[in-house]
């Protein structure tokens, strides 16, 4: 199979020629309850949806948005979609794990800005959502029928998009108020699952993916639906909250299916074994899984040698633990682990005190103190170029830590109806990923991540929605507050810790009430628990020359006084 | 209060770790911003325990679990019998 995908025209191309009675998603619900489509059948019900949509007046170039938990109905309505030639795009469907105010906040901005032809969403959406989806003139809304009771087999013509007709949009990471749509076309899907196929020695007839990722975010759209579709490769898939629930649901699945690949972020490296009794590790058989991906930035070795460490008794190898760095706004990845590596991704140490003031990487042996370890992302795909440059945008040599620039031939066009991000972003034709890394030996290190970015939980928080919150508390000064992430190498996560300012000094008497106070605000705005805020008098924090708070050298200055945060991985 | 409604307070207390806080049957948690989503899952999962039942965790929405007596009644709304 590997090698083929250049020759489709386009997603459609590429489905229409996958082998009927392969299977192609099975969808696990639980032990009794599971249901599997072959390709064909994937096809006929698809083209059952595209019948709906077009009923619905959807032609091409028409956006749609797909708003629904992760099921087949969801994928066949994205591909019926496609086969119209109009761009889908799917939205993160609503649950216990998100706070409805910021959920509600981020889907009225995604759905006014996608002026989609047809919002399709599931019969049991909540009510109290729907009034904060933005229908604009010309927008239906429509509840999915269960694609298994359409008939798609009469006379459903599909167009051929052209491979640079826009294929969909996929969403970056971040609060759904900030989220930006990466509107991407058939060529640069296709490009990229081309070089993605060939670096993991992909074959359809053998490989099997496990997924437990949204269909919402690049690792589970690009990796776990597109590439299997055009690799025409089985995939079992469960929702993400059946995962976090029961994360031993994972070792289940694999164990039961035989899978052989799957994508997971740094955290989902430790909670596995440690979220799954010990007693229970013997029932499951992990020799199967060839590549389990970390697409984290950055990847953490400790992570990653912990499920390596848990699971190697249950046939889990130790050369099946790969990594990538991959963005929405590249299709997916830039770079890929070498999988021939029996060893696993390159690690590195290097001298901490060079690394972080002079942003200089200088290798030393392994256990040399004060030295800090990172962890490859591998070499570049093909079609891939990746430069290093400094703040002032002069290019780096290899061992320079710097903002990592990536220009390829699978790039997104842009930020969907946003020309003004677009052009921030995009400046020569080198996209600006805001993500810090060094290359050394031909392999990219990712160090820091992009603009700020809080991972928590695998979840991606920009630290001005939560400063934005801190703020509008009455004792904050205006403007006077850092949010940053501060590694909790017990979690694999971070933990969020945010330094405020005081209006006055006197207010600092009365500090655990409005810390209380600060917590609530927070919660209730994006829906997590800050770990610790420090409230300190006015001028404090450190301001930029704009007046603004500068947030690393706060970081730094907070650090310096609370060695206690001072964790490093 | 039923016993199983005490574990789940006695859980909670000990995984928010707050001196002097009292927690009863209809104290907010989510709401008030006691506890966040991370901690959610973790009392979805003591509420199967202590039901034996097997909850969907698509059909609970952060509501359904602001209160204790709320997450008992969403045990009885959605929970499926565990084998």
């Amino acid at each position: 199979m590997t090698g083929n995908v250049a020759s489709f025209r386009n997603l459609i191309d590429a489905l229409a020629a996958a082998p009927g009675d392969r299977p192609f998603i099975t969808a696990w619900i639980d032990e009794d309850e599971h249901e599997t489509v072959t390709f064909a059948e994937f096809r006929s019900r698809a083209r059952g949806q595209a019948k709906v949509l077009r009923e619905q007046a959807v032609k091409a170039g028409d956006r749609v948005i797909v708003i629904m938990p992760q099921c087949i109905t969801a994928m066949t309505t994205f591909v019926g979609a496609l086969m119209l030639g109009a761009v889908p795009a799917f939205i993160a469907y609503p649950n216990f794990k998100v706070e409805s105010s910021k959920y509600r906040a981020g889907l009225a901005g995604v759905t006014a800005n996608l002026k989609a032809k047809v919002v399709v969403i599931d019969e049991e959406f909540p009510d109290d959502m729907l009034g904060h989806v933005t229908l604009g003139e010309g927008t239906k809304l429509l509840r999915a029928k269960d694609s298994r009771g359409l008939d798609g087999k009469p006379e459903l013509l599909e167009l051929e998009p052209p491979a640079e007709s826009l294929a969909f949009i996929q969403h970056s990471a971040g609060t759904t108020g900030l989220q930006k749509g990466v509107a991407l076309t058939h060529a640069a899907v296709l490009n990229q699952l081309e070089h993605l196929a060939h670096a993991l020695k992909i074959d359809g007839a053998t490989d099997r993916i496990y997924n437990w990722l949204p269909l919402y975010h690049d690792m589970g759209l690009i990796a776990c639906f597109m590439l299997p579709m055009v690799c025409h490769m089985p995939v079992v898939m469960q929702s993400p909250l059946e995962w976090v629930m029961h994360p031993e649901t994972m070792l289940q699945i694999i164990s039961e299916y035989k899978c052989s690949l799957a994508w997971m972020p740094n955290f989902a490296f430790q909670f596995v074994p440690r979220r799954t009794p010990r007693n229970r590790w013997a029932q499951y058989d992990l020799s199967s899984v060839r590549a389990l991906i970390n697409c984290s930035e950055p990847v953490r070795s400790s992570s990653m040698l912990e499920f390596q460490k848990a699971f190697s008794t249950i046939g889990f190898k130790g050369g099946a633990l790969q990594s990538s760095y991959a963005m929405a706004e590249n299709v997916f990845a830039v770079t890929q682990s070498d999988i021939n590596q029996l060893a696993g991704p390159t690690r590195i140490w290097a001298e901490g005190q060079r690394f972080r003031s002079a942003h200089l990487i200088v290798p030393v042996a392994e256990g040399t103190p004060g030295a800090l370890s990172f962890t490859s992302s591998g070499r570049l795909l093909p079609g891939n170029e990746v430069r290093i440059a400094s703040e002032s945008g002069e290019l780096l040599l290899p061992g320079h830590v710097g903002e990592i620039l990536v220009r390829s031939d699978s790039l997104f066009t842009g930020y969907y109806n946003r020309p003004d991000l677009t052009a921030e972003a995009i400046v020569d034709g080198w996209y600006h990923t805001g993500d810090l890394g060094f290359c050394l030996e031909g392999e990219l290190y990712v160090v820091g991540r992009k603009k700020d970015l809080l991972i928590v939980g695998g979840e991606n928080l920009y630290p001005q929605d939560i400063e934005e919150i801190v703020t509008s508390h009455s004792a904050i000064h205006d403007g006077r507050a850092v949010a940053m992430g501060v590694y909790n190498p017990d979690l694999g996560t971070e933990d969020i810790v945010v330094v405020a300012e005081v209006e006055s000094e006197e207010l600092l008497v009365n500090t655990v009430e409005i810390e209380r106070e600060i917590r609530n605000l927070v919660v209730v705005g994006i829906g997590v628990a800050v770990r610790m805020i420090f409230l300190k008098p006015p001028k404090w924090i450190v301001k930029s020359t704009a007046g603004k708070a500068a947030r690393s050298s706060t970081r730094e200055k907070l650090l310096k006084e609370h060695p206690e945060l001072n964790i490093e991985s | 209060m039923t016993a199983e409604a005490q574990q789940m307070i006695e859980h909670i207390v000990q995984l928010i770790r707050k001196p002097g806080l009292t927690i009863e049957e209809n104290t907010p948690l989510v709401s008030s911003g006691l506890i966040d989503s991370m901690a959610l899952v973790d009392l979805l999962l003591k509420l199967e325990d202590l039901t034996h039942m097997r909850i969907p965790p698509g059909k609970v929405q952060p509501k359904d679990m602001d209160t204790v007596a709320k997450m008992f009644a969403t045990a009885v709304r959605v929970g499926k019998p565990r084998k």
